[in-house]
């Protein structure tokens, strides 16, 4: 959950990007990664296969500075998203405070988008976290497909947002939609923020 | 060229910069609610009374309150 440390005077979140493989989330941290000024750019770990797939998973520490007295820190963390790898994923949802779900948006991909959304509620049902209210946004990836190889937005949303949480339309391999969907989920985040028993 | 470069990277620091201010408007609005919550207060401690002294010959000089040291040796 979220740390609040009144001691060191510091904020931690972490935010897991979630989704089926292939579906864009390591290529949603590398453009963060990207777009970050010299002096805030830590270390980004990747593990991937000769193949580029994610084989454990990527970890990006954001380092915010001191906001308001407090020295913020935001954790990126994604998933693989291959079936085989379900111990990973739970293990990265451990004190989880938010889900970037990134779907991919090509029709053919619909069954592997539902299927990962299920295994994200079962693993936060495992963790003890109710999945239908940890903060959560959508983000449909890969919008610069050709539209007959892709499923509409209205669509999207009807077959996998059911809690009807904000959504976005994304290109993360231009950057297309990665912040907004960073901004909404940090937004939500920190509208959460407490102080666990014991910080203060 | 130089130029359409140099414009590409203040837009890409541009994002960054738009994303951290709304993080920090964010926190600065709840930075009030992040306030822990003041510590109970503890009520002021009981001073005890001491077992009077005794003067030169065990001769007892000093007993104020004798009911009340009474009572408080009882508990």
């Amino acid at each position: 959950m979220s740390v609040v440390n009144y001691g060191t005077r510091e904020i931690t979140c972490k935010i897991v990007y979630y989704g089926p493989g292939r579906s864009g989330k390591t290529t949603n941290l590398q453009h963060v990664y990207s777009k970050l000024p010299e002096e805030r750019k830590g270390k980004m770990v990747s593990l991937a296969t000769e193949t580029d797939r994610t084989l454990f998973f990527d970890f990006l520490p954001l380092d915010l500075g001191t906001i308001s007295g407090f020295a913020t820190r935001f954790q990126l963390y994604t998933v693989p998203g291959q079936v085989y790898y379900a111990a990973t994923r739970k293990l990265v949802l451990q004190g989880v405070d938010g889900v970037v779900f990134v779907a991919d948006s090509q029709s053919r991909q619909m069954a592997e988008n539902i299927e990962s959304l299920q295994d994200l509620h079962a693993n936060l049902a495992d963790e003890g976290l109710d999945p239908r209210s940890i903060p959560l946004v959508m983000q449909y990836n890969k919008r610069d497909l050709p539209k007959s190889e892709i499923s509409s937005i209205e669509e999207l949303d009807e077959t996998l947002n059911f809690r009807g949480v904000p959504h976005f339309s994304g290109t993360a391999v231009t950057g297309g939609g990665v912040f907004e969907t960073l901004r909404s989920i940090s937004t939500l985040v920190l509208s959460r923020l407490s102080a666990p028993a014991g910080k203060a | 060229m130089a130029r359409e470069t140099r414009k590409q990277e203040e837009e890409e620091s541009g994002e960054f910069a738009e994303f951290l201010a709304d993080v920090s408007q964010e926190i600065a609005a709840r930075v009030e609610s992040l306030q822990p919550p003041p510590p109970p207060q503890q009520a002021a401690p009981v001073e005890k009374k001491k077992t009077p002294i005794a003067s030169d010959g065990g001769m007892i000089v000093e007993w104020p309150n004798i009911a009340d040291r009474m009572i408080e040796e009882m508990r």
